[in-house]
């Protein structure tokens, strides 16, 4: 298992890198000088004279190579520097903003689950019942809704029309409510459906055949040996959707004037503010790629034959 | 991995979703506190609140400091010391009156007396000082104020006499003055040890009506009165701005109650606006125009460079239904350059007309003629075809350069329109990359003359515009002219003479004034706007009982 874990994490680094680079790559790409986009941001008319010697202050004289070794080494450091708009260091910015947004995030994921995991797993009990078709229903409209527009119909029926839930804020758990079930719709579609299928699945396995013919109560088989394997590639899904689920968080804190990340990185893309923008790139990279090692990890506890198999290969 | 490490695995994943759980409580527990102070507080029957929305955060509450620094927080806190009245009547505010030597050189403030700080200390001639020679400490970041960039010595004569002199004379100081930032004061225990506020402030203490009292990073800022406050106390006791970026959000939470005024410009689509007005439910109001939306043509390209071909563009599409359906009656068309509520602005135009046909003589004029067979007119077989650059995430200027593109089509012109960034949209107006851009004047109480200025200055966009104008060199002079002048008469008439030549020569041309708007609860008077563009309205607020 160590050896497994150790694997997964050196597989980080170039990982890391790799989104170094993109990172990089992409503000470089943008036509947008960040030299002038400072100026502009902090409301200082950019002569040639001020454009100049911002440019050397940021190091954009000096060859890509090296300021993309630079930038690499802050990185390192976890130097963000400093915001263009703010003067204030990007870090602190950010840390500021972050636990709302993984507090929303966490929000839609627990609700994804506890609505998924039931509306899934039942579908599959009784399939083409009345469970299944309302599930696949849900599944259609959670697909194909743009998130916004989700929002602000959910906004206008629970907030203006029945007067239940808050509009905008985030001051209670009340608040978190709406924007979480924005968040969550996609995933509900998904992971209903994709848990419908595996459980299907499962129980055509002899091992279902098995156990019924040693008398083994159906709840058990059900719920100790069928679910929790059926519920492993969902776990991979969970992980998978992270990062777009921090994307759908920017819509969502628009919407929902939530106080997260999603809307000070909006705020920093529309003011060219490239320090801010390539922290966002770097910590969404960073964060997809941990999630995928903690659904691994999860996926090794329910399922013990992962580890096994990363023992074989060793 | 054996039954028992399984175990252990499954209680250590359940420990971390526990603990994440109870960190999201806890995360969640302050705010609930928070939250139930504050509908404790505006549930105290003898208080008045208004709530209101905003954008953006409303950012460090610093005198001297711009974006992200919300404006109109700026000024509910920090005063000037000259006001910007209706007209552009200058008005006095922290200085009582003033006087400018015959030179035009040398102001000499006569300051308030007893005026106080809202932490209760004295607001006399030093700390005038203290925060000019903060802001002088940063002076690149401020010298888009053209008396900044003049400015040669401040100096505290005694406890309330504070004079400043400039290098030459330059008349619009008075008018700068009443900006909202950065000439605004901060009070002595505000300043930094290094004096240098440009890195920032300790507390944001201000002579204001309001002081910040309750402030949560893009969510709310709540302002109550200064008790200190010099003048008449604002008629309600708070004011919470709530942050909501969204302009729909916005307006379900104004329809839900959690809102009591959309104030603004632009922060609700025309839809909405339209919708809440023939609700009936609310009142609703259209400002004076604060802007002037204009068309800059380009002389660098050498067909605009031609006066017929300007003329012609001018003639060949109709204003008036563009503005109207373009902006649903929300703007209102323009005739002058700048709008009459400006001072020296209210000059006689003749406009021109919409005329089609006229507009086709001007080109055929111009030597600009549709061969037979085709769309475009050509001239020494170049075909004329234009390029429109507009800022793709506002929306009028995109529906204004379609609706111009047709309507030039039908003249003979071929325009090809371009959306973009507005960092791009600015980089290349000022890099004169291009044909024909939208463009704004700022408003009160930065005009007319910083438009006249940035119409002889390079490096905005505007000034190598007009390069190719025929009398450029005698404009500039006229522009210079009308800056340092201590003449009023005079000053009249070279603005008179400079804004009629530029209307004439059609290298700008006006489209639309552009207003503020309001959407207020019936319970909620005394809702007015400012004079000065960016000041706020919160004072004459009151709630009808």
């Amino acid at each position: 298992m160590g050896g497994f874990i150790g694997k997964r994490l050196l597989a980080v680094i170039p990982l890391f890198f790799f989104a170094t680079l993109l990172a990089f790559i992409l503000v470089h790409l943008s036509p947008v000088d960040p030299a002038e986009a400072y100026l502009v941001a902090a409301h200082i008319h950019p002569t040639d004279e001020i454009l100049a010697q911002k440019r050397h202050e940021f190091g954009l004289d000096q060859p890509l190579p090296v300021q993309y070794a630079q930038f690499l080494m802050k990185m390192c450091r976890l130097e963000f520097g400093t915001s263009y708009l703010s003067n204030e260091p990007v870090w602190e910015e950010v840390a500021k903003r972050i636990p709302a947004t993984l507090k929303l995030a966490f929000g839609s994921i627990v609700l994804a689950v506890l609505i998924s995991v039931p509306i899934g797993f039942f579908s599959a009990l009784y399939k083409n019942g009345i469970v299944d078709h309302t599930s696949r229903l849900i599944a259609f409209i959670g697909a194909s809704i743009p998130q916004f527009w989700l929002g602000y119909l959910l906004i206008f029926f629970f907030s203006v029309k029945l007067d239940l839930l808050p509009v905008q804020g985030a001051d209670t758990w009340l608040h978190l409510l709406l924007p979480s079930l924005t968040l969550a719709m996609g995933l509900i579609a998904i992971y209903s459906r994709l848990l419908r299928t595996t459980v299907l699945e499962q129980l055509e396995e002899p091992y279902v055949l098995y156990a019924r013919t040693r008398g083994l109560k159906e709840r058990v088989i059900l719920g100790k040996q069928v679910l929790r394997l059926a519920i492993s590639p969902m776990l991979t899904g969970l992980g998978m959707n992270m990062g777009k689920l921090l994307g759908g968080t920017i819509i969502v804190e628009e919407v929902f004037s939530w106080p997260g990340f999603g809307r000070y990185f909006i705020e920093a893309i529309f003011n060219r503010d490239i320090p801010v923008i390539q922290c966002y790139v770097l910590l969404s990279a960073c964060l997809f790629i941990v999630c995928n090692l903690i659904v691994d990890l999860l996926q090794m506890a329910l399922d013990p034959r992962i580890s096994r198999a990363g023992g074989a290969e060793r | 991995m054996n039954a028992g490490k399984r175990k252990s695995m499954v209680l250590l994943i359940a420990a971390i979703a526990l603990l994440l759980s109870a960190s999201l409580a806890g995360c969640s527990k302050p705010a609930d506190t928070q939250a139930q102070k504050n509908n404790t507080e505006s549930q105290t029957p003898a208080e008045k609140v208004v709530t209101l929305s905003w954008p953006r955060d409303i950012g460090p509450m610093n005198p001297h400091v711009y974006n992200p620094s919300q404006l109109i927080a700026q000024s509910m806190i920090f005063e000037p010391l000259v006001n910007y009245g209706a007209g552009g009547k200058l008005e006095p505010a922290l200085a009582e009156s003033w006087t400018i030597s015959e030179d035009g050189r040398e102001y000499t403030f006569k300051i308030r007396q007893g005026v106080k700080f809202s932490d209760g200390s004295a607001f006399n001639a030093s700390i005038v000082k203290k925060n000019f020679d903060a802001i002088m400490k940063n002076v690149d970041n401020h010298s888009w104020l053209g008396f900044i960039s003049l400015l040669e010595k401040t100096e505290a004569v005694d406890e309330f006499t504070f004079k400043l002199k400039l290098k030459e004379a330059y008349y619009p100081t008075i008018q700068e003055l009443s900006v909202v930032r950065p000439v605004r004061f901060l009070g002595e225990a505000g300043f930094p040890d290094d004096g240098d506020t440009s890195k920032g402030v300790k507390a944001s203490i201000g002579t204001g009506p309001w002081m910040l009292n309750d402030y949560k990073t893009d969510e709310y800022a709540a302002f109550t009165r200064n008790p200190n406050y010099w003048g008449e106390q604002p008629k309600v006791d708070k004011i919470v701005i709530k942050i909501i970026p969204d302009g729909d959000t916005r307006v379900l939470a104004f329809e839900k109650g959690e809102l009591d005024l959309i104030y603004g410009e632009g922060i609700i689509s025309l839809d909405a606006y339209k919708q809440l007005e023939e609700s009936g439910e609310y009142e609703t109001k259209l400002s004076e125009p604060v802007a002037a939306r204009q068309l800059v043509l380009n002389t660098a390209n050498a067909a605009l460079a031609e006066l017929n071909v300007r003329l012609a563009l001018q003639a060949g599409f109709n204003k008036q239904a563009m503005v109207d359906g373009v902006t649903s009656g929300f703007e209102e068309k323009a005739d002058n350059l700048l709008s009459t509520n400006l001072p020296y602005t209210n000059i006689s135009v003749t406009p021109v007309p919409y005329d089609i046909e006229k507009a086709k003589s001007y080109l055929d004029e111009a030597g600009w003629k549709l061969p037979e067979g085709k769309t475009v007119r050509e001239k020494d077989g170049k075909p004329l075809e234009l390029e429109l650059i507009y800022e793709k995430a506002e929306q009028i200027q995109k529906p204004m350069a379609e609706t111009l593109q047709s309507e030039w089509a039908a003249i003979g012109v071929k325009l090809n329109i371009t959306g973009l960034d507005l960092t791009e949209q600015i980089k290349r107006f000022r890099a004169n990359d291009f044909d024909l851009n939208f463009f704004s004047n700022y408003g009160s109480p930065y005009d007319p003359h910083s438009y006249i200025h940035i119409t002889a200055e390079k490096g905005f966009g505007i000034a190598e515009a007009l390069a190719n104008l025929p009398m450029k060199a005698q404009l500039d002079q006229q522009i210079h002219d009308t800056l340092v002048s201590t003449d009023e008469k005079k000053r009249e008439e070279l603005y008179a003479s400079i804004l009629t030549t530029l209307q004439e020569q059609a290298a700008i041309v006006p489209i639309s004034y552009v207003k503020k708007m309001v959407v207020a609860d019936k319970k909620l008077g005394g809702v007015e706007f400012p004079a000065n563009r960016d000041a706020n309205a919160f004072s004459s607020l009151q709630i009808i009982e």
